[in-house]
């Protein structure tokens, strides 16, 4: 009875012990464990982890087997502690490469064991390193720009130096406090250097590596590295360099307004210049009375009297330039914008109503004694024209034309022909100045006198002077000076500037060898004297003036006076409308006016026209020749 | 001359820059003898590229077979090239001398030569979705071993007469043609895994004979 007794108490305690548990506790086998990965860090060893299942609540131990390629025979890990739980570690004795490996764990417990899936491994294709060992982080300084230099050596297991493992390198920085890396790939080099850091920052230095055929190792520990400070440094270096720029840019700003009131202006938008005429009243003309503007601008000073205002005066040289056979230059000087200068190369056509230099009209140096009436030229020469364009000046220069000195005798070192004035009252007096440098045709200028004298189809007459009297044609040095009161030809440019000039001149023309004949031109065609007479009146109202071969005495001066001056001066219109032209026989005479001697008469048919009424239309006012005063 | 076209040829490159500068460096490298060192780094980075490429169509392959295909997938002593004796860790490979490891090399580089060409048909009639991602794969393939192969060449003729003993590795043709698709494809990938270990071999040769070559110039190791 007790034993059954104890018998059924043991039982009850089994019962009591046993059943109590909730889940169950039911003995099993182990569950599968699972091989999670085998790795190499230096393709000479490798482990191999497992994760074990459960382990149906025995005391569960773990053995891995692994069979080798080519051979059946099963191995066990020799090494389950090296790499911890759960691990297997093949050393190198147990490791071959290019070898598959089979592994398998089991899982063993008091009732059963369980195999795992196996595995297939070659060693080669696990290979990942430990992480790069020795990483240094320095500071180093490039012209004061700090970077930081990392250098770091391979994890020393790895044996790079046989080939036996190649190695590349990574790494990653950041800013103290950043949450995003900066990745550096750095090829197969142990060195690195980066740029372009803050400056006052601390930063994190990770180096990793990675074997050709592999997988990457784990981060290196981190280096802290700290930069100094170099930001005040640079900071204030570009304060600096704002103030200065700002300094500078208002001192700009307050000189440009400074000088904006004035000459800036002046620079960007120069005035105008208008027509000014002495004497010219704006007023006058506003109230209309023309006669009282035309009483003005009858100049009673003109010409000046004393020579030694001239030199105050603007000078206007009227040179006329015969090519070839002449060397007359006429030049014009670059004050004389308003006279024109026909220089004509060709014979004249008929329209310009010009005389060819064959007629011998013109009172050149030749027709010294000729007489005109001022002329006014034409210059047809577009190089001149244009040049006399570009020369006029303000009016108020212009308008004053000054007699070099003595009207009547030009100054011989100057070569310059003193244009004749021209009976005109308004016609300044224009002194034609053989430049001294001018050789060629090319150089004859087209002078438009602005006195609208020489504003070509005026009802004027024409003079065409021809610097060779002799036997030579003008051909191509003909010039012509055109005083017409007709519309300008449309080819003269400067109508407007016929208008301005209204004076008096003595005009001494005279073609004359220069000095220095540079274009070699032939000295000797030089005529000493030109006679000039009108031959005909145009249709259009022109004067033509023929050249008179002359019988007077000057001829026989010929060759002397290649080298001298010939002067054809207008000496007066006399009553019977004819032009005094004398010739200069005293060239040095200085002021006077003497004349030397008429040399022709000249029958000029001038028919007064309209124009009188229009002072300012450039055209010669015949009706005015008879009202000059003769000198 | 012939090392020297061999250094600059860029077999797949069709970049026209790069074919410039191979040309500039063909006419400045032709000037005067290559040095081992250079035809070393040139072929080491050929057999690097090529192992890549073997690598990454095998993984190509591996993705889209079957599960059963694992399984009865033959086991890699059943290449043909397992008749090479090579050796098996580093401390055997490190024995071995320069002449030697270029003679492996090029035995396992000649002994894929066919086996490729194989490979390059199979792949165009695979019954695959990548196909031509496959196809387009062993064409390179093909492409960079010729042009190591020639390296190689131009190599063992500077090492010596055992540099140029090549081991002669027979490779049996697949056994019929009318293989059904999983067979085919499981020969096929199969075949990828040996050319993947081989061309591992032949890299891993050529980086220590690289490091050898370049003792003056321990940064390259």
């Amino acid at each position: 009875m007790k034993e059954v007794m104890e018998e059924a108490v043991l039982l009850f305690l089994l019962l009591v012990i046993y059943t109590p548990d909730a889940q169950g506790t039911r003995y099993s086998p182990p569950g599968k464990p699972e091989l999670t990965r085998c790795r190499s860090p230096e393709k000479e060893t490798f482990t191999c982890w497992w994760k074990p299942g459960s382990d149906g609540g025995l005391p569960t131990t773990h053995a891995l087997y692994y069979r080798k390629e080519n051979s059946d025979t099963i191995y066990e890990c020799s090494d389950y502690h090296t790499a911890g739980e759960n691990s297997c570690f093949f050393n190198k004795n147990d490791t071959s490469i290019w070898v598959n490996y089979n592994i398998t764990v089991v899982a063993s417990n008091a009732l059963g064991s369980t195999f795992s899936d196996p595995v297939d491994i070659d060693v080669v294709y696990i290979v990942k390193p430990n992480p790069p060992e020795k990483v240094t982080v320095t500071v180093m300084e490039l012209k004061e720009w700090p970077f930081l230099r990392v250098s770091w050596e391979p994890p020393h297991k790895a044996d790079t130096r046989s080939g036996w493992i190649t190695l590349i390198y990574e790494l990653r920085v950041k800013l103290e406090g950043d949450d995003e890396w900066e990745m550096h790939l750095a090829g197969q080099q142990k060195l690195f250097n980066i740029f372009s850091l803050r400056s006052g920052g601390t930063y994190h230095v990770q180096v990793r590596c990675k074997p050709d055929h592999g997988f990457w190792s784990e981060w290196s520990s981190t280096s802290h590295i700290e930069i100094p400070d170099y930001l005040h440094r640079e900071k204030s270096m570009w304060i600096l360099i704002a103030v200065f720029s700002a300094f500078i840019f208002l001192i700009l700003t307050w000189s440009l307004h400074m000088s904006s009131h004035r000459s800036l202006k002046h620079c960007i938008l120069p005035p105008v210049p208008g027509p000014k005429i002495k004497g010219f009243d704006k007023q006058l003309l506003k109230n209309g009375k023309s006669e009282d503007l035309l009483r003005v601008l009858v100049v009673s000073d003109f010409p000046p009297t004393t020579p030694s205002n001239y030199e105050d005066m603007l000078v206007e040289y009227l040179e006329v330039y015969v090519p070839q056979e002449q060397e007359v230059l006429l030049e014009e000087s670059k004050d004389l914008h308003d006279s024109c200068l026909k220089f004509e190369g060709s014979t004249s056509d008929n329209d310009s109503g010009r005389v060819s230099c064959d007629s011998h009209t013109l009172l050149m140096d030749k027709c010294g004694e000729a007489k005109e009436e001022g002329r006014q030229t034409d210059q047809e020469d577009s190089t001149t024209e244009a040049e006399a364009q570009g020369q006029q000046k303000d009016w108020d220069q212009d308008t004053l034309m000054y007699a070099n000195g003595d009207i009547l005798s030009p100054e011989k070192s100057s070569g310059r022909v003193k244009t004749w004035p021209s009976v005109f009252s308004p016609l300044p007096q224009y002194t034609l100045s053989l430049p001294d440098q001018t050789s060629s045709l090319e150089m004859a200028k087209q002078h438009c006198y602005s006195d609208s004298l020489f504003c070509p189809g005026s009802t004027s007459s024409y003079l065409t002077h021809l610097g060779n009297n002799d036997n030579e044609t003008l051909g191509p040095g003909s010039w012509e000076i055109c005083l017409s009161n007709r519309q300008p030809y449309s080819h003269i440019p400067q109508m407007q500037t016929c208008q301005q000039v209204r004076s008096h001149s003595d005009v001494n023309i005279s073609t004359i060898a220069r000095k220095q004949e540079p274009a070699g031109l032939p000295l000797p065609f030089f005529r000493p004297t030109a006679y000039v007479e009108v031959q005909r009146f145009d249709e259009e109202d022109m004067v033509v003036l023929q050249s008179i071969v002359s019988d007077h005495g000057f001829h026989e001066g010929f060759p002397q006076m290649l080298q001298q001056e010939d002067y054809s001066k207008v000496k007066g219109v006399d009553s019977n409308n004819m032009l005094l032209l004398q010739t200069e026989a005293m060239k040095e005479d200085g002021d006077g006016t003497t004349p030397h001697k008429p040399t022709a008469h000249i029958h000029t048919v001038v028919s007064t026209q309209d124009e009188m009424a229009q002072p300012a239309s450039g055209y010669v006012d015949t009706a005015t020749i008879f009202t000059l005063p003769t000198y | 001359a012939a090392e020297a076209r061999w250094l600059t040829k860029e077999p797949l490159e069709v970049n026209y820059l790069l074919q410039v500068r191979s040309v500039l460096l063909y006419m400045v490298v032709s000037s005067s003898a290559v040095p081992v060192t250079d035809l070393l780094d040139r072929a080491s980075q050929r057999s690097d590229k090529l192992h890549a490429l073997s690598t990454s169509l095998s993984q190509e392959l591996n993705s889209h077979l079957p599960l059963i295909g694992r399984v009865i997938t033959p086991r890699p002593s059943m290449c043909h090239t397992a008749a090479l004796q090579t050796p098996t860790d580093k401390t055997q490979t490190l024995q071995l001398s320069e002449a030697n490891l270029l003679s492996l090399a090029r035995s396992l580089l000649q002994a894929w030569m066919d086996p490729l060409v194989d490979i390059s048909t199979s792949a165009n009639s695979l019954p695959h979705p990548a196909r031509n991602i496959i196809s387009n794969q062993v064409q390179e393939l093909q492409e960079h071993s010729k042009s190591l192969e020639d390296g190689l060449d131009i190599l063992s003729r500077k090492m010596g007469p055992v540099a140029q003993t090549i081991s002669f590795l027979p490779y049996l043709r697949g056994n019929d043609i009318s293989q059904d698709r999983i067979s085919s494809l499981i020969n096929l990938q199969f075949l990828m895994s040996c050319f993947r270990r081989d061309s591992h071999k032949i890299d891993s040769f050529l980086k220590v004979l690289r490091c050898r070559a370049a003792k003056l110039q321990p940064q390259m190791c």
